[in-house]
């Protein structure tokens, strides 16, 4: 049959449309589809028909998208997947007096594929490509049609089991219409639709407010018995079901339920809840659905638990339930996994909350950290740094060993591993609060910009260290089980550097003081607590691995950093106070490592010397150039200020004491040994600072005369240094003490002696009376009484010192030359001198290093010359000398 | 041949072929010297529900689907061949308003809705002229008239509104279709006595086009009378009723409804020109030229369209039947409510220049109407409705003038 020859009373595209359809096949398709498109626009009436054609189109391209597995490379040869392409856009362009055509005819053709295709899975039917097709043409003409028919074609839709995924996509262009409808619906369908519409982000705000309108329609007075009844465990079976429900239902709770809307809930609970329909909202469906709910339910129902018995009831069974559902390691717990996002809010409450919210929170937190290693530590962190009382504290002990033993069960081979690698968390733990409590102190605070600081506002790391303090304090009272493994104090321990740093950045006086933080504050309490931390932990190695020369070597910079920081506070208990605890804590780093020792009294006494008292040492010139080219013989450049006193300062004061103290401390670990030791190096120590320079720097005195040509340039400068040093001469005391140790400072005694020989000399008799006299003589009595103290000097000689104030000087300077000066020249001042007896005690003993006459004499004349007035001392002297004679 | 040979020889063809047959077969049954008898015209019915409509099964059962859309257009595409083929209008007409008649289907009218509009669509002269027939034999005022015409304005109006010109050429060659069209659809819209609540006003592409219509072929109106159907023998003509009446009803009261504000609405924005010498003059012009009518002013149009049609409904022999003067005189409640509301709120009748402007053209309708024999029943009884309607110049000398000469 020939179209063309045929009389046609309408169109020849009419009758090519009738002809085509009648015998369908899929070559014809897009030629039969573009017919039909035409008569649409033509013949509007004709529309039915070409909506009918159309469908079968729609059907086939669906069996053919879902039949092929590779569809995309015969796209195009397929006549049914070319027309659906060609019919989407020209259907969604029609324009709005077509939209009450197209829409029904849309919705009830996706329903009839749904229902044809119900056997194939949704989302292969919803991917197929006229499906998507169909579904925008929907869309689109949805948002075309009057409020009115919308509502009509969407209700047409919910009423289809099988097309909920339609509903759900379409619904995406008016959720606010179908959200509503779709709560009408079972809970199932209504699961299913809101399901697919909370695919798109924006629809998820529909479907809440949505759900949220049905819960608040359900609790007003004026709604409805059966409304009352029924909504509620509708809503309660829904979220069960749907999380999108949920989510909706528990999306800023705290704003859902509020009082008011609890209060009325409870009146609607009480009076409904013997009814049939509340039969499924046992406390385990409750429980169930709390699971999967976020962290703020968990808040509100704390909050209400106080008052409320179900709540804590309900509290408790989920608690429970909670640490049940943990037993499954593989288990992801929505409501422990909100809680670790939220975890900031749940630690605040920790701190902030009443007695039952922290135990609770305890444990959800102990189950967070179980999980999630990461929360653990930081949570430990936290607490550390904010935790302000015992009772927080004590929720920081359980919340750790909580983690640690949960669920080990005690025979298991890797419970050693399990608790190292637990260990490792509390140790970063404590590091991050650490660091964290630093960084805090140096953030611009609120209280300081408006003025409100409290008298006693403390800095977060001092609040740090009070927290590890009390911590430590419980660990080594051994009266808390939990607290056995002394978690704390090796996770202290293992971040001594940081500590030690911590303190030695508090304790810097060139630390900078930010305005309106924490660090402007006074920063001696903070470093106190410190040092006390410090002072608590174990550093011997006895419980854990000795620490490592590096930590060794910071403690002690920081100590002996906060142990001049002591030294300069006012109040007198505080500094005893804490010169005590940097002494202990020296005694400690020291008597468990001898570098920590040898650097801490290098530390002590350069700093005390150097840095602390004198100005900066005076590099001598290595040149032929001199030295005396200004200012005054012996002292150097004139002081500016004029005060130029020629008093040598005074070696009994109260801070060199403590510092010698500290120098003790430093050595007094194990016994004599130790002392001598320590003094060795103090001396060794001394002649260093002291001396300019290693030549000359040995033990052995030359003759007189050397020095006289060679060496009395810094001879003269050293005396001078060391005069003006206490700390120098006093430490010199100590090693006299300790002998042998004072043969090893050998050449600062011979720069003194040398001076004094040199300088009385020069005066002889000129200025007995003068000041420059009286100095020298008071440097002589000390260099006496070092030495005699030091076993330098035998007896006779050691007698020197009574006889000395009675000399002139020119007698003086006899004695000196011929007693002082010969004797040790001819007697080296080596540790050989001593020997050590059975005690460990060095000494030299006094009846077999009687000093030869040759170095007596002179001494004997003169006490013989003048013996009216120096015969006393002759008997004491030589008497058994002469005896033995 | 017996009912049963006949019924016999249909079912051996499938659907399509089978109603093509079935119309060959019904045209033998019915068209012939004398007129069917009542056994032919029951055997005619029983073809056409059972091969041509497929309303029920060979034992005469009602069948419950009937025919796809698809299957509707086949059959309409093959009634559309039989109309076009047949050469004798009677014989057409006989068929068509058998196979449509029916007042009962509600399905058959949904078919000739669509015959009609696609008739409209492919401007098929034999189908309109046997839908005019139809029209006019049902009443063009009947709830299935209305229907139709109310898909027909659907399809042409609404869904497919790129067909103006067509549709203006249909007053040439179906006029008597057009005429009954526009009688319908003067019933539709504006046709609210009460006039208190917004009438329904047709839409402009509709109102356009009418003008058009009738303002191009003043006889158009009078066409359905002037041209008396082929009607098959037997049957009762029914009298034609012209749109005239209606369509002064339009005009009167367009002033009363429509609101010149809105209207300056519709005037497009003349869209943004680049200045070019020489050519700004030109698209002035352009503007001014293209500019499309208002709604009003295609009512003034429509006005004059009518006034010239009465003109030319005078009738050179016979009794006038062109306008009823009681469907005239329906005029005056709603001019009086539209008065009365004026005076409610305040304005004066004198100078509510919409009421005037509504006032005159009821009086220039009413003159020209009688003064050229056009009204046809109580013409008294029309003067003194009108006399009852507010003081207005003209029209108080057209009642003068029209009460001294009864």
């Amino acid at each position: 049959m020939n179209p063309q020859s045929k009389s046609t009373a309408l169109s020849v595209d009419l009758n090519n449309f009738i002809y085509g359809v009648s015998r369908r096949n899929t070559q014809n398709a897009p030629e039969l589809t573009r017919t039909g498109l035409s008569l649409l626009k033509n013949f509007p009436a004709a529309r039915d028909a070409v909506l009918e054609y159309f469908a079968m189109v729609f059907h086939d391209a669906v069996n053919v998208s879902i039949t092929q597995t590779d569809y995309e490379t015969d796209l195009g040869a397929n006549g049914s997947l070319e027309s659906v392409s060609i019919i989407g856009p020209e259907l969604c362009s029609l324009g709005q007096s077509w939209a009450p055509f197209i829409a029904p005819w849309c919705i009830s053709l996706i329903m009839d594929i749904a229902t044809k295709k119900s056997s194939v899975p949704n989302t292969t039917l919803q991917n197929a490509d006229p499906v998507r097709i169909l579904l925008d043409i929907t869309t689109q003409n949805l948002t075309l049609l009057n409020s009115e028919e919308r509502a009509k074609c969407i209700d047409m839709m919910l009423g289809s089991w099988a097309c909920s995924w339609a509903v759900g996509w379409v619904g995406r262009a008016e959720p606010a219409l179908v959200a509503p409808r779709a709560l009408q619906l079972g809970a199932d369908a209504a699961r299913a639709v809101l399901a697919h519409l909370a695919n798109h982000p924006p629809a998820t705000h529909h479907v809440r407010v949505a759900v949220l309108d049905l819960f608040h329609e359900a609790l007003r007075d004026d709604s409805k018995p059966e409304k009352k009844r029924d909504v509620i465990p509708y809503l309660l079976n829904l979220a069960s079901k749907s999380d999108i429900v949920l989510k909706a239902l528990t999306q800023d709770i705290e704003q859902t339920l509020t009082d008011e809307v609890m209060e009325r809930l409870c009146g609607v609970c009480v009076s409904q809840r013997g009814s049939a329909a509340w039969a499924e909202v046992s406390p385990a469906a409750l429980v169930a659905l709390l699971l999967r709910a976020d962290v703020r339910c968990l808040l509100l129902l704390l909050r209400h638990a106080l008052s409320n018995l179900f709540c804590r009831q309900l509290l408790e069974y989920l608690l429970q339930k909670l640490e049940y559902e943990c037993l499954f390691p593989d288990k992801n717990i929505p409501l422990l996994m909100s809680a670790a996002e939220e975890i900031n809010i749940v630690r605040d409450k920790l701190l902030d909350g009443n007695q039952l919210e922290k135990y609770s929170l305890a444990r959800i937190l102990i189950l967070v950290s179980y999980n999630l290693p990461s929360e653990f530590v930081s949570t430990i962190s936290y607490l550390l740094q904010y935790s302000r009382d015992d009772s927080t504290l004590a929720l920081l002990v359980r919340i750790i060993s909580g983690t640690i033993t949960m669920h080990v069960p005690s025979d298991s081979p890797d419970i050693s591993m399990d608790t190292e690698r637990y260990q490792n968390f509390v140790k970063t733990g404590v590091e991050y609060a650490l660091r964290d409590a630093m960084l805090s102190d140096n953030e611009i605070k609120m209280c300081f910009l408006d003025g409100s600081v409290p008298k006693d506002q403390k800095t977060y790391l001092h609040h740090f260290c009070l927290n590890i303090i009390k911590l430590l304090r419980w660990e080594n009272s051994n009266r808390v089980p939990h607290l056995r493994t002394r978690p704390i104090g090796r996770a202290v321990e293992a971040n001594l550097y940081r500590i030690g740093g911590a303190l030695q950045e508090y304790t810097s006086l060139l630390r900078i003081r930010k305005e309106c933080t924490m660090a402007s504050l006074d920063e001696m309490p903070t470093c106190h607590a410190l040092a006390e931390v410090l002072d608590r932990v174990d550093m011997t190695g006895t419980k854990a691995p000795p620490p490592s020369v590096e930590v060794i070597l910071k403690v002690v910079q920081a100590t002996v950093k906060y142990f001049f920081r002591c030294l300069h506070l006012k109040e007198l208990m505080e500094k005893l106070r804490g010169v005590a605890t940097a002494c202990r804590l020296l005694r400690k780093v020291c008597g468990c490592s001898k570098v920590g020792r040898a650097a801490a009294l290098r530390d002590l006494l350069e700093h005390a010397m150097l840095r602390h008292d004198a100005g900066p040492i005076t590099q001598l010139t290595q040149s032929h150039t001199s030295v005396f080219h200004a200012g005054i013989i012996g002292k150097g450049v004139r002081k500016p200020n004029g005060s130029d006193s020629n008093e040598i300062p005074p070696i009994l004061t109260t801070n060199n004491e403590l510092l010698m103290g500290a120098l003790t401390a430093c050595m007094v670990s194990d016994g004599n040994s130790g002392l001598v030791e320590g003094a060795t190096s103090v001396s060794l120590l001394l002649v260093e600072l002291v001396s300019p320079d290693v030549m000359y720097n040995g033990l052995p005195w030359p003759d007189e005369d050397f020095t006289k040509q060679v060496s009395i340039e810094r001879e003269l400068y050293m005396r001078g240094a060391l005069e003006s040093c206490a700390v120098a001469r006093a430490a010199l005391r100590r090693a006299a003490a300790a002998r042998p140790a004072l043969c090893l400072a050998s050449a600062l005694l011979r720069a003194t002696a040398a001076t004094l020989l040199h300088r009385l000399r020069a005066y002889l008799d000129r200025h007995t009376q003068s000041a420059e006299m009286a100095k020298e003589r008071a440097a002589l009595t000390e260099l006496l009484s070092t030495m005699t103290l030091g076993q330098l000097l035998p007896h006779p000689l050691s007698h020197m010192l009574e006889l000395a104030p009675e000399l002139t000087a020119s007698e003086i300077v006899q004695v000196l030359r011929d007693c002082l000066w010969n004797y040790t020249r001819d007697h080296v001042p080596s540790p050989a001198l001593f020997t050590c007896d059975s005690t460990g005690l060095h000494w030299r003993d006094p009846s077999t290093c009687k000093p030869p006459a040759t170095y007596t004499d002179t001494l004997r004349l003169i006490i013989q010359k003048r013996i009216s007035k120096l015969g006393h001392l002759y008997p004491i002297m030589f008497l058994n000398l002469e005896k033995e004679n | 041949m017996s009912v049963s040979d006949l019924k016999h020889s249909l079912r051996k063809y499938e659907f399509p072929a089978c109603a093509k047959e079935a119309l060959n077969r019904i045209e033998q049954l019915l068209v012939g010297r004398a007129a069917p008898s009542n056994k032919q015209l029951d055997i005619a019915m029983d073809i056409i529900s059972e091969f041509v409509f497929c309303e029920s099964d060979r034992r005469s059962v009602r069948r419950g689907g009937g025919l796809t859309p698809l299957q509707d257009l086949q059959l309409i595409d093959i009634i559309c061949d039989y109309l076009s083929a047949c050469t004798n209008e009677t014989t057409k007409n006989t068929v068509f308003l058998s196979l449509f008649g029916g007042m009962e289907s509600q399905r058959r009218l949904k078919i000739l809705s669509i015959l009609a509009s696609m008739a409209v669509s492919a401007s098929s002269t034999p189908v309109l002229l046997a839908v005019g027939v139809w029209l006019q034999q049902m009443g063009c005022s009947s709830s299935q008239s209305l229907e139709l015409v109310e898909n027909v304005i659907r399809d042409h109006f609404y869904l497919n509104t790129s067909n103006q010109l067509a549709l203006k050429s249909l007053a040439n060659t179906a006029p008597q279709f057009v005429s009954n069209f526009i009688t319908a659809v003067t019933e539709l819209y504006m046709h609210d006595a009460q006039g208190t609540n917004d009438n329904k006003l047709p839409p402009k592409n509709l109102l356009e086009v009418i003008t058009a219509w009738v303002y191009s072929n003043p006889t158009l109106c009078m066409s359905a009378q002037l041209n008396p159907a082929a009607l098959p023998s037997g049957s009762i003509p029914m009298a034609a009723v012209t749109p005239l009446a209606g369509l002064i009803h339009w005009c009167a009261l367009a002033p009363l409804y429509i609101d010149d504000d809105t209207e300056m609405v519709d005037v497009p924005v003349p869209f943004k020109k680049i200045k070019l010498e020489g050519e700004s003059d030109r698209s002035l012009i352009k503007t001014v030229t293209s500019k499309p009518l208002t709604e009003s002013e295609f009512y003034i149009k429509l006005h004059l369209g009518v006034l010239h049609s009465l003109r030319a409904g005078r009738r050179t022999h016979g009794p006038p039947t062109a306008v009823n003067a009681q469907h005239l005189a329906a005029l005056a409640p709603v001019v009086q409510a539209y008065a009365h509301n004026v005076l409610k709120r305040g304005g004066k009748l004198q100078s509510d220049h919409k009421l005037q402007d509504c006032l005159d053209r009821i009086g220039q309708a009413v003159q020209v109407a009688l003064a050229n024999g056009c009204v046809y029943g109580n013409i008294s009884n029309l003067l003194a409705a009108l006399d009852t309607l507010p003081e207005n110049r003209l029209l108080r000398i057209i009642i003068k003038t029209h009460q001294q000469t009864m």
